[in-house]
């Protein structure tokens, strides 16, 4: 990897357009006609033709806050890796990481800032900068003037960082208390019952690579979960990483996910009933004597009605299990239980993660290499930003929305027209609200509605920083810079939003001088870096900087993270216990369960726009380009559904129609459906493909988080009798006997 | 006649050296292995393959040098999967190679199974002689979508239709290597210089690339482990991929 | 030997000189209609694909090889007759051979030429097939002599040179007599077509020597040719084509397969040139004695190929055979089998041999069989090899349908040429097998 320097980069970028947009910013409005050199002309001093240069920044396509490395030659980027000295990516990448380059590259960015005459009409008008910040600026400032600044709403996706600083700043002094955020895929239950179980709500670090025993109540780590590429990698250290060990998996989720595949055991508990089987475990774990604690008795209290029979009959896991599985958790030097997924998308999300909690405590492995290791929430120099809100956020919009609160809505990086459920009426209520200001590369179903598109840079052509959630148990900070010049004219979203305080005037631009994102973030680390450092160090905060910049990253390895955690007590178990989750639709009319999963393709159907996904076939069907509806094959045989059947998937809160695949590791009962697909509007590889679970999930909530039980919901199915090719790569899915997977039978 | 035998042995292995010094192999720890994929977007991100499109892909037109096959075995609930990522063997004794008529494919001295585009006329026999399944034809001139075509690396040549392609252990970046290694005046790169894209990405780290003629390489000690076995051994195709069985617990 | 009665020397320059002479309208009509459902049927089709590539047909990775090889076996297997049987006949001296093999032996030539086509249909880039060729370059780059293809490629310019060369070399007499009742230009281009043939006892002596000798060398190359097209499948270890057994079920089929194609170009020699005198029942006879002799044959290789799978047990084998007898294509496995190892046993019947619209039925019925059995071949066994991830499927497209519908133009657009060019039935052989000579009838 090459070295890069600072001023290199600049100059680099500055042949684009970046520096200089900033000075253009800061001098004369936001006129800015991008004027492309040729850089080869008079070439930067990092550009030499046929010599590739890596710049390190954050992968910003799910929250896990990888460091990347990206390759560019001759001004382009080519390739994105892992930051090696990253902590949380260490080199390594996942397949949406490494598609971060059709978001760079992608066709269907929007070039220009627009205008919309009718909202969710695809008709929109080119308009200048200039006119569109004027524009907006000024109804923003009447509203402020008049004192309805609190009529301004700005809704975000998952922001952390320096980012969410500026956008509190910006509401803040126009006296707007509502910015919030909301992400389908942010653990608000895990959030709420790490806060129960631990007493804090930071995310913890889950030490899977050292453990030995790794118990997972739906959390797919592998694909989808917090941080799929670090706990993949913890994956491989945990099976192969150490000589003579090799660490055991369970899984416990009502349709293999790929770390139920990757498992040694999979265990399709009753849909909803996870935290019970949980608590049966903790009973075993109590009763047999492996908790010694002295509060022994209280746990045994509380855990009483949890006898492994009654937890059988309830879960259909039989007494066996529960017990052979508490018995190996118990024994094992490092177990861990993690919950996630379906288990925390029930109406008792916390109470079941709080329960799974509980194991983690009573196998007495908080704290400890390969169990649950707190972080801290204060890192340097960044905060890990405002927690995003669930549903129940999401709601109180929609109520202000529809009561005609809300006079400004600025919409950025979230896409809740398609990620909330169809019941919860987002679009409908958008209609009520005279403005909308949408913030986006892409044209999406959110984007769609607003009335002024302000286009921003993607992250490889942005500045920020980035403290990563979860954390990996030290204080770390990455940050992120622009790699290429940007594309076209658009602006990297804090650009906007100075510019428009500027255009706002009043204190706005007093208190946020900065003349661009950059400025700002280097001021805020000069002044934290100033604070923390002055005593005994001589190291100039340029050379900090620069090495910063250079590596990508910022961390102190070794630094006291969050402290031993404070251990969940019986009585809050015993107080919270809600064992089995409420599902929306009764069983007679509505027979299976809806069980709509992430991908770690498109994951809450934000990477359903890049070509290679789209191309990736799904890893556990091998289908590509649309949506499936997964059956067990007894259950398909039964109603004589067979692969390609178009079913019919009604639940009290709507249909959708999907062909259906034929999926072996599946439970009775269950129908799955992917996440991802079914974009009516998302550019020309997503829009009118396949189908979104989402929408017909029901709006149950798990009352102590506020999130969506978005697997409560109950659906019936019926055949339609139209066919549908499903599109996939596999033929044959059986070995036929051949020795493929390794001389023996085949499966060891 | 000494002589004679000495130019004859230098006629059976011409080269630089006496011994040839690579042979790149690469092991695959299936119990590492989650089947993610993220392998196969890198291969196609750092080879240039195309994209087809979705009518394309449904007449199984799809280019992918590294794929993920799956594998089922026993019914619900006692079902387990098996995955398996599956790309050129880079086979010693490798079918594909005798049966190229025009030499687009054949075997180099550093033990790759290489892939000559610009000689290929596109018979496609190489593909039908593979028991792998590892080749892939241009049925078409594949383009991008304006601008995805800025993000083509520049060091893997765009294939026209008409010609095979395969996976060619990412050529480019042992090339690059062994440019290093020339400039450092070395004779060999060290191990762990060359790291083909899939290795790179794979988050699990259940790739490894080396030269297993440098017993010293991880590689080599990998390839040692009591888990390895080839893919289709009866067929005797001698592959340079060894791939590490799964434990079953 | 002949139906209805002998003619004379001159009745027979006459009756088969005049074929040549005389053109209708409706020789014209019937070219014109072949030369354009070749163009629109096989080459409009072909050029659009070299536009757009070879995936304007139905192949995919699952079976890379198509209907364009099917086809190409198939048309090999249909030369396999004229030159080899008239070389074997000529050698075993069978008086019946004389009034058919020149036909046969012009359909060799052109279903070596349509074969060729199907070759430049199939490959991915057309433009650079000269590469498969050893011709010295710059780069001191030859052909890979280890791949079947290479052996092919050999096999297949061998048979067709000598094969061009056995049928000229028969025809020399013929021409002098077109040179000898024309006049014009056309005497003009037969006298160079005739090499000044005069007729001499030494030309005759040369003739017969050179002849025999081509006849003996042009045996082993035609079973040749078969056997190699036969490797570049056996060669490979693919479950369905890795069988011992091709290389003479190949050949065997080949033989089958033209002979059948003879019987078809004799009725439609007699039926629109009118060669009822000189293709007889005999021929019919004889023909059909062979086809049967063939189709046991090659129903024994068939019956052996099934049993060697079974026996060798091995998972690939059996998953291919299973596929093959009740799999999609399954109904084309035996609709082949009734037509090349069941109607053919009708034969036995004398008098269904010595019927022409029967014979024409059923040798018809053989070469559809044929053609459907190389289609499964490479249609059945190639899709699922050795990973069952990766088992696909196959279908021909459009193009690939037409293509080969016009190819079936292309060859008889040539075969119309060829009779305006070259007299269809040997003069001077013909007359070696009439009666001695009685004056003044
Ligand atoms: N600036 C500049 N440009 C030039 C020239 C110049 O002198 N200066 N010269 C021109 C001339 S004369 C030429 S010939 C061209 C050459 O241009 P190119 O043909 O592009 O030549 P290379 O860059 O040497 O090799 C191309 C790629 O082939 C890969 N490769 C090597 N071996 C194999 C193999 O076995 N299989 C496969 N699939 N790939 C392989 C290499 O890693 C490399 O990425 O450049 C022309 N362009
Ligand atoms: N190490 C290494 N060696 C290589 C290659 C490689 O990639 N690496 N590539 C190989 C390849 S592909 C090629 S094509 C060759 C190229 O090898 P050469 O043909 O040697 O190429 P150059 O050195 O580019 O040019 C030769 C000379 O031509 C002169 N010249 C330029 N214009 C003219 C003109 O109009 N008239 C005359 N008379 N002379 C002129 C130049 O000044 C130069 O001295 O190198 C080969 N050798
Ligand atoms: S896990 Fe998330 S942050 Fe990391 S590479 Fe994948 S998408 Fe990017
Ligand atoms: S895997 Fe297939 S393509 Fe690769 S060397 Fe072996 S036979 Fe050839
Ligand atoms: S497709 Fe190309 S590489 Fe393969 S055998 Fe034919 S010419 Fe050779
Ligand atoms: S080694 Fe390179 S070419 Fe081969 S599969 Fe991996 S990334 Fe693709
Ligand atoms: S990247 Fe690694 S873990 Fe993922 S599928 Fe490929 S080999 Fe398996």
């Amino acid at each position: 990897m090459s070295k890069i320097s600072r001023r290199d980069l600049l100059q680099y970028i500055g042949a684009g357009g970046i520096g200089v947009a900033g000075g253009v910013l800061y001098g004369e409005g936001v006129q800015r006609k991008v004027e492309l050199l040729i850089p080869q002309v008079i070439p930067p001093e990092d550009y030499s033709p046929g010599v590739a240069t890596w710049y390190n920044t954050v992968c910003n396509q799910c929250s896990a806050g990888c460091g990347i490395s990206v390759r560019i030659r001759e001004g382009k980027a080519k390739k994105i890796e892992g930051n090696p000295v990253h902590p949380v990516s260490r080199g390594r990448l996942c397949a949406r990481g490494q598609a971060g380059l059709n978001v760079l590259y992608n066709p269907d960015r929007i070039r220009t800032p627009l205008q919309r005459a009718d909202r969710g009409s695809e008709n929109t008008a080119e308009i200048s900068w200039d006119d569109a910040l004027t524009t907006i600026g000024s109804r923003i400032g009447r509203l402020k003037i008049e004192g309805n600044a609190g009529r301004i709403r700005l809704l975000t996706g998952r922001t952390r960082g320096h980012l969410d600083e500026l956008f509190a700043q910006f509401m803040n002094l126009l006296g707007s208390e509502h910015y919030q955020q909301y992400d389908f895929t942010y653990p608000s239950a895990l959030a709420a019952a790490n806060k129960t179980s631990f007493g804090t709500d930071v995310l913890p670090y889950y030490d899977i690579e050292n453990a030995d025993f790794l118990l997972s109540f739906g959390a797919d780590y592998l694909g989808t979960w917090l941080s799929p590429v670090h706990y993949s990698r913890a994956y491989g250290n945990l099976r192969q990483g150490r000589q003579g060990q090799r660490g055991k998996t369970v899984q416990v989720e009502p349709r293999m996910s790929l770390s139920g595949a990757a498992a040694d055991e999979w265990i399709a508990a009753r849909p909803g009933t996870e935290g019970l089987l949980a608590l049966g475990i903790a009973h075993v774990l109590v009763s047999s004597g492996s908790y010694t604690g002295n509060d022994r008795d209280e746990w045994s209290s509380a855990l009483q009605a949890y006898s492994p029979s009654m937890v059988s009959a309830e879960t259909e896991v039989s007494e066996d299990t529960i017990v052979r599985i508490a018995e190996e958790f118990g024994a094992s030097t490092a177990s861990l239980a993690i919950a996630g997924g379906a288990t925390a998308a029930g109406t008792n999300a916390v109470a079941s993660i709080v329960a799974v909690n509980a194991l983690n405590h009573l196998a007495g492995n908080l704290g400890k290499p390969g169990g649950v290791i707190l972080n801290s929430a204060q890192t340097f120099p960044a905060a890990a930003g405002s927690s995003p809100a669930g549903l129940q956020g999401a709601l109180d919009l929609v109520a202000a929305m529809q009561a005609g609160d809300v006079e400004v809505l600025l919409v950025h990086d979230t896409n809740p027209v398609f990620s909330l459920p169809d019941n919860v009426g987002f679009r409908q209520a958008m209609e009520n609200v005279p403005l909308i200001i949408a913030l986006s590369s892409f044209h999406d179903e959110t984007t769609v509605m607003a009335d002024f598109i302000l286009p921003t840079n993607t992250y490889l052509e942005s500045w920020g920083d980035d403290v990563p959630d979860p954390g990996v148990g030290f204080p770390v900070t990455s940050l992120s810079q622009p790699v290429v010049a940007p594309l076209y004219d658009t602006l990297p979203v804090g650009d906007i939003i100075l510019s428009l305080a500027r255009q706002i005037g009043g204190e706005l631009p007093i208190h946020m001088p900065w003349a661009s994102m950059e400025e700002f973030i280097k001021d805020r680390w000069r002044e934290e870096f100033d604070e923390r450092m002055s005593e005994g160090q001589d190291q100039n905060f340029e050379a900090f900087w620069q090495a910063v910049l250079e590596a990508g990253v910022w961390g102190q390895p070794g630094a006291a993270a969050g402290g031993q955690p404070e251990s969940s007590s019986s009585p809050t178990i015993a107080a919270i216990a809600d064992p089995v989750s409420k599902f929306a639709g009764d069983e007679t009319d509505y027979p299976f369960v809806l069980h709509p999963y992430l991908t770690a393709t498109f994951l809450d159907g934000r990477g359903a726009n890049l070509p290679w996904l789209q191309e990736l076939p799904d890893p556990m069907t091998s289908v590509v380009y649309g949506s499936w509806a997964e059956l067990n094959p007894v259950t398909a045989d039964e109603l004589g559904i067979e692969e390609g059947d178009v079913l019919e998937i009604e639940s009290p809160a709507g249909s959708i129609r999907v062909p259906a695949f034929i999926f072996p590791a599946i439970r009775p009962g269950v129908v799955a459906v992917p996440i991802g697909q079914g974009h009516t509007s998302y550019g020309r590889y997503a829009s009118d493909r396949g189908v979104n679970p989402i929408h017909i999930v029901a709006t149950l909530m798990d009352k102590q988080s506020g999130d969506l039980a978005w697997a409560a919901t109950r659906v019936k199915i019926t055949n339609t009798g139209e066919r549908l090719r499903i599109v996939k790569t596999d033929g044959v899915t059986r070995t036929l006997g051949r020795q493929i997977l390794g001389p023996g039978n085949d499966h060891g | 006649m000494s002589t004679f035998v000495e130019k004859l042995r230098q006629y059976s292995k011409p080269g630089y050296y006496d011994e040839f010094d690579y042979h790149w192999t690469m092991t695959i720890d299936l119990d590492r292995c989650t089947g993610c994929e993220a392998c196969v977007v890198a291969c196609q991100a750092e080879n240039n393959l195309p994209i087809v499109g979705e009518e394309r892909f449904a007449q199984s037109r799809e280019i992918k040098w590294i794929r993920i096959e799956r594998y089922w075995e026993g019914e619900y609930p006692n079902i387990k999967m098996g995955f398996i990522p599956m790309l050129c063997q880079h086979c010693d004794d490798a079918p594909c190679e005798t049966a190229c008529p025009v030499y687009a494919t054949y075997h180099n001295q550093d033990g790759l199974n290489t892939q000559i585009y610009n000689r290929c006329i596109g018979t496609r026999t190489c593909a039908v002689y593979c028991p792998y399944e590892v080749r892939y034809f241009n049925w078409f001139t594949y383009t991008w979508d304006e601008p995805l075509e800025q993000q083509l690396n520049p060091d893997v040549s765009v294939r026209e239709k008409g010609v095979m392609e395969k996976c060619t252990f990412c050529i480019q970046r042992i090339r690059i290597a062994k440019d290093n290694a020339k400039d450092d005046d070395r004779r060999r790169v060290r191990d762990g210089e060359v790291v083909p894209a899939c290795v790179q990405s794979c988050p699990t780290e259940a790739m490894l690339f080396g030269n297993s003629k440098d017993p010293e390489a991880k590689v080599s000690k990998m390839m040692k482990n009591t888990r390895g076995y080839t893919v289709l051994k009866d067929l005797n195709t001698t592959p340079s991929i060894v791939y590490l069985k799964k434990v079953h617990a | 030997m002949f139906d209805h009665g002998q003619p004379s020397y001159a009745e027979v320059n006459k009756d088969i000189l005049s074929t040549m002479l005389e053109t209708g309208p409706k020789y014209w009509m019937l070219l014109g209609m072949t030369m354009s459902v070749a163009g629109i049927c096989f080459f409009m089709p072909w050029i659009y694909q070299l536009f757009v590539g070879v995936g304007a047909a139905g192949m995919n990775h699952n079976a890379v090889w198509g209907s364009y090889l099917s086809n190409f076996i198939f048309w090999i297997g249909l030369s396999h007759s004229g030159t080899l049987l008239s070389a074997v006949l000529h050698i075993t001296n069978s008086p019946w051979r004389k009034s058919i093999y020149r036909s046969a032996e012009a359909m060799t030539l052109f279903s070596l030429m349509t074969a060729a086509l199907f070759v430049m249909v199939h490959v991915g880039r057309v433009w650079f097939v000269h590469w498969s060729f050893p011709i010295p370059n710059e780069m001191g780059l030859w052909p890979n002599f280890r791949s079947p293809l290479m052996f092919d490629v050999m096999a297949i310019t061998t048979y067709l040179t000598a094969s061009s060369i056995f049928i000229y070399m028969g025809s020399v007499p013929d021409f002098a007599a077109v040179r000898d009742a024309s006049t014009g230009l056309r005497r003009r281009l037969y006298t160079i077509f005739s090499f000044g043939w005069r007729g001499t006892a030494r030309e005759w002596h040369t003739l017969g020597w050179a002849y025999t000798f081509f006849a003996v060398f042009v045996i082993p190359l035609a079973v040749s040719v078969h056997s190699i097209v036969s490797w570049d499948f056996a060669l490979s270890a693919v479950p369905g084509f890795h069988h011992t057994i091709f290389a003479p079920y190949f050949v065997c089929g080949a033989i089958y397969s033209g002979t059948a194609g003879i019987v078809t170009v004799m009725y439609c020699l007699r039926k629109f040139l009118g060669f009822e005198r000189y293709i007889g029942q005999v021929h019919l006879d004889s023909l059909g004695k062979l086809l049967i002799t063939l189709s046991l044959i090659w129903s024994y290789i068939n019956i052996l190929e099934l049993f060697t799978t079974w026996f060798g047990g091995t998972s690939y084998e059996l998953e291919a055979l299973s596929f093959r007898l009740t799999g999609f294509y399954a109904p084309l496995y035996w609709e082949m089998l009734i037509f090349c190892a069941f109607v053919p046993l009708l034969m036995l019947f004398k008098k269904i041999r010595l019927s022409w619209n029967k014979m024409l039925l059923i040798s018809v019925l053989i070469n559809i069989g044929m053609l459907t059995e190389r289609f499964i071949i490479v249609a059945t066994s190639q899709p699922r090899k050795f990973l069952p991830g990766a088992f696909g499927f196959y279908v021909p497209s459009w193009i690939e349908i037409s293509i080969s519908v016009g190819s079936f133009a292309i060859f008889v657009t040539l075969f119309l040429i060829f009779i305006k060019w070259v007299p269809a039935i040997s003069i001077y052989e013909v007359k070696e097998t009439l009666k001695p000579l009685r004056r003044n009838v």
